[in-house]
């Protein structure tokens, strides 16, 4: 069936029937077609999935159309639709390294043209720096004369061949975007001097985590036992080098101290061998991979969390760990200082000795029970983040990038040439021309009007959806994350 | 609710400014509350808001070190050391070849360096890295009469083991290792790429190459032989050398040098010309241009930077 939809002026009224207060409060904007694109995506587990699906949710409750593209999980392919009528694409696309996509910058378009034309997408929002598949829809859609929006989730230095080739990548692919979001000021500095960006283009709009499912445990009942619980994956990037030598030691200076940790990865075979040679089997244990939903339980058993990342945008983890009303114990590196006040954050510099006197204080505190209590904590912190304001905030921005022009092909060129260096640039104008080329086959090809509409899941004109809202979306998150761990 | 966004000027695509000139914009509110970088409140600018503190943390070059054109200089010699033994190796192999250098004598000067050499390396630093090591000499002499042993029993074998193989192979082969001893010799930077041990077996397997094509078994156990002193032994006298007798070991390298660029003269003018001007680049142009570049370094640091472990961890594990 083909139906056809006007874009831009009236889809707005469909959610006037709902009753939650999210959806009457809609102020006057236009709503858009979303394509959120990125490589990772569920049922990959991260940030960054977690970040996509929240933020589709909300803006869907707001009234905007928003569509999911990514590459093939195994045998996830083709569409899938979750929660609210939130249609993913799994694109056929192969896997290259890290669950990113190999690109040559052709041979995605005539997919991405095609999903674009039949959703009529008029804002396309990457993810992700580490994504190929998100660089590619970005220079896709560019070509497309379509509206870019660009969301960094992570930071990078300046000092290795690595890093200079992907910071130049990135300038290529950001120099003619739209705008683009961080989700801390640090990442925020981080990317304006990576890809040589004009800092007002750049919106800082943080992560936000659902409080609902970080409440602290009611019936826990404080003992002499401290357990200090770290969540994280056991890589390098996180610490965990660090978290070997603090473990033993803290049990060291502290008979009645534990450890619990949740979590897998490759550094995990530190961690057991300081168990071995401490002879710690009782006080420290490993939980291995965790499901999303278990981390709330595993949190609340604990007193302290310790977050020991060597590198970090925004750390939604601590964030989590402070709503389920604990005390958090954390390295002062990336963002991690912008995100909680200092009531509720030992800061500490990378280092075994700072990190256990961090700890030492955190102990203390417990100890001497002048704390607010996980209630009190909870409720303070809910209030900080919320994917509410998260899509409010990623609405203005929408709204802002909308009525921006698209660079026409002549001055992207210009630009191309003129921001990124004379051999880089014309390298990359070089496949402008090509894809845009290619891009001209297709139309004729397949010709724009020949591409069938496709029908929202929520309907004709939205009659098919009825009392869902971002609130009521998060029940049934769990379906949507099935398969995912904490790898 | 977070205020709107600051009003887009048209040139939103306008080229890098980012500096002070972008704070300009006015503040929605007149300087009642200051920006504050944290994420936790809602704070009454908007999402793109550029603070006059943004970058303030950036930091640049701040491990650049400073150097001194004449120690660079002095450095420079280890690298023209690997040069000339490189060279020195070649040159005896080609007289070898031309059987203009008989074994036995090649055989009795490399006895007479080595033994020079050996008392040298202990009387440089008067016998504390001896005791250090606590290797006596017993043990010294028991390990080269077994290598000399050795080497000798299979030097027949050593001459004929690549026989099968074209003379054109084998130089090819040759040069590539040498080449690859001179990458990968320890020359004292802290790098992935070092590895003395290759850098060794790469210089031994050329002398193999090499040796299997001198006339006789005998010219075979000498050229290994030769290559042993020449690679293994005498940098390890020379860093001694240098850290004990700086004076004594640019002498040493400059006297080195100059026997192998006259030792390559005597082969082939060019050559020689070739290699004098390599080693001058190397010496005076090279330190030149490294401290000249130093003035476009422009490398970037803030808290966006990995953290780096500074201290040991390994002894948690011992």
């Amino acid at each position: 069936m083909v139906y056809d939809q006007k874009v831009g002026c009236t889809r707005r009224s469909h959610n006037d029937s709902s009753k939650t207060t999210e959806a009457t409060y809609c102020p006057v904007g236009q709503a858009h077609v979303i394509c959120m694109v990125s490589d990772f995506f569920y049922p990959n587990m991260g940030g960054v999935e977690s970040h996509i699906y929240q933020l589709s949710q909300c803006l869907i409750g707001r009234g905007h159309k928003v569509i999911i593209v990514t590459h093939a999980y195994e045998d996830r392919k083709g569409i899938r639709y979750l929660t609210n009528g939130l249609k993913v694409y799994y694109l056929p696309l192969t896997v290259m390294y890290n669950q990113s996509t190999a690109t040559t910058l052709l041979h995605s378009l005539p997919l991405l043209r095609n999903i674009f034309v039949r959703e009529r997408v008029n804002i396309v929002h990457s993810h992700s720096s580490f994504s190929a598949m998100a660089h590619d829809a970005l220079f896709h859609a560019k070509t497309m004369g379509l509206h870019t929006v660009f969301t960094d989730h992570s930071l990078f230095g300046f000092a290795d061949v690595s890093s200079v080739l992907t910071n130049k990548l990135l300038t290529v692919s950001l120099c003619d975007t739209n705008h683009i979001i961080c989700v801390s000021y640090t990442s925020k500095e981080n990317t304006v001097l990576r890809a040589a960006l004009n800092p007002e283009i750049v919106s800082v709009i943080p992560n936000a985590v659902d409080p609902t499912d970080f409440t602290p445990d009611p019936q826990k009942i404080r003992t002499n036992k401290i357990t200090v619980v770290v969540v994280s994956r056991l890589v390098y990037r996180k610490g965990i080098d660090l978290l070997g030598g603090i473990i033993p030691e803290m049990c060291h200076r502290y008979p009645d101290l534990h450890f619990l940790v949740g979590g897998e990865g490759p550094k995990r075979i530190i961690l057991e061998e300081v168990r071995e040679r401490y002879q710690l089997h009782d006080r420290v244990r490993l939980l291995g991979a965790l499901e999303h939903r278990q981390v709330r339980n595993v949190l609340v058993e604990g007193d302290i969390f310790l977050n020991t990342s060597l590198t970090e945008a925004f750390c939604m983890a601590i964030v989590e760990a402070a709503s389920c009303g604990l005390q958090v114990v954390s390295t002062r590196v990336g963002g991690i200082p912008e995100v909680l006040p200092e009531d509720f954050i030992i800061l500490c510099e990378p280092s075994v000795k700072s990190l256990c006197d961090g700890l030492e204080k955190a102990i203390d505190q417990l100890k001497s029970g002048n704390l607010p209590s996980p209630e009190a904590i909870h409720n303070t912190v809910q209030s900080f983040y919320t994917w509410k304001n998260v899509a409010e905030r990623t609405e203005k921005v929408y709204d802002r990038v909308s009525n921006e022009t698209v660079l026409p092909m002549n001055e992207r060129l210009e630009r191309l040439i003129s921001h990124c260096g004379v051999v880089t640039g014309s390298i990359f104008a070089l496949f402008v021309v090509a894809t845009f080329l290619f891009l001209m086959f297709l139309r004729w090809n397949t010709p724009d009007s020949l591409i069938d509409i496709a029908v929202d899941a929520t309907g004709p004109k939205g009659a098919w959806s009825h009392k869902y809202s971002c609130k009521k979306s998060r029940k049934t998150m769990a379906n949507a994350k099935s398969g995912s761990s904490l790898k | 609710m977070s205020p709107v966004l600051q009003s887009s000027n048209p040139g939103a695509y306008t080229d890098v400014t980012w500096g002070q000139d972008t704070t300009s914009s006015p503040d929605p509110v007149e300087n009642h509350t200051p920006w504050k970088k944290v994420l936790y409140e809602r704070q009454p600018f908007p999402d793109n808001y550029v603070d006059k503190s943004f970058l303030e943390e950036l930091r640049k070059n701040i491990y650049v070190r400073r150097y001194s054109y004449w120690a660079v200089v002095f450095e420079s010699a280890v690298v023209i050391h690997q040069l000339c033994s490189v060279c020195s190796f070649s040159v005896i192999w080609w007289y070898m070849d031309q059987d203009l250098l008989s074994p036995q004598k090649l055989c009795g000067f490399g006895l007479a360096f080595t033994l020079l050499g050996y008392l040298i390396f202990d009387a440089v630093d008067k016998g504390a890295g001896r005791k250090e090591s606590g290797r006596t000499r017993w043990r010294d002499l028991k390990s080269s009469l077994v290598f000399v042993a050795f080497t000798y029993g299979f030097s027949p074998v050593l001459k004929t083991l690549t026989e099968s193989i074209s003379t054109d192979t084998i130089y090819a082969m040759s040069v590539l290792m040498l080449i690859g001893h001179l990458v990968f010799f320890d020359y004292g930077a802290n790098a992935a790429v070092v590895s003395n041990t290759l850098s060794i077996n790469m210089a031994i397997f050329a002398s193999v190459c090499l040796a299997s094509r001198l006339p006789r078994s005998l010219h075979a156990f000498t050229m290994v032989t030769f290559a042993i002193q020449i690679f293994a032994l005498w940098p390890s006298l020379q860093r001694k050398l240098r850290a004990y007798t700086p004076r004594t070991y640019t002498c040493v390298t400059f006297i080195f040098a100059v026997f192998s660029v006259s030792g390559l003269l005597s082969i082939s003018s060019v050559g020689a010309l070739l290699f004098f001007l390599l080693l001058i680049s190397v010496t005076f142009l090279c330190p030149y241009f490294l401290i000249r570049l130093q003035l476009f370094k422009d490398n970037i640091h803030g808290p966006w930077d990995e953290a780096e472990i500074k201290e040991d961890l390994s002894r948690f594990l011992d």
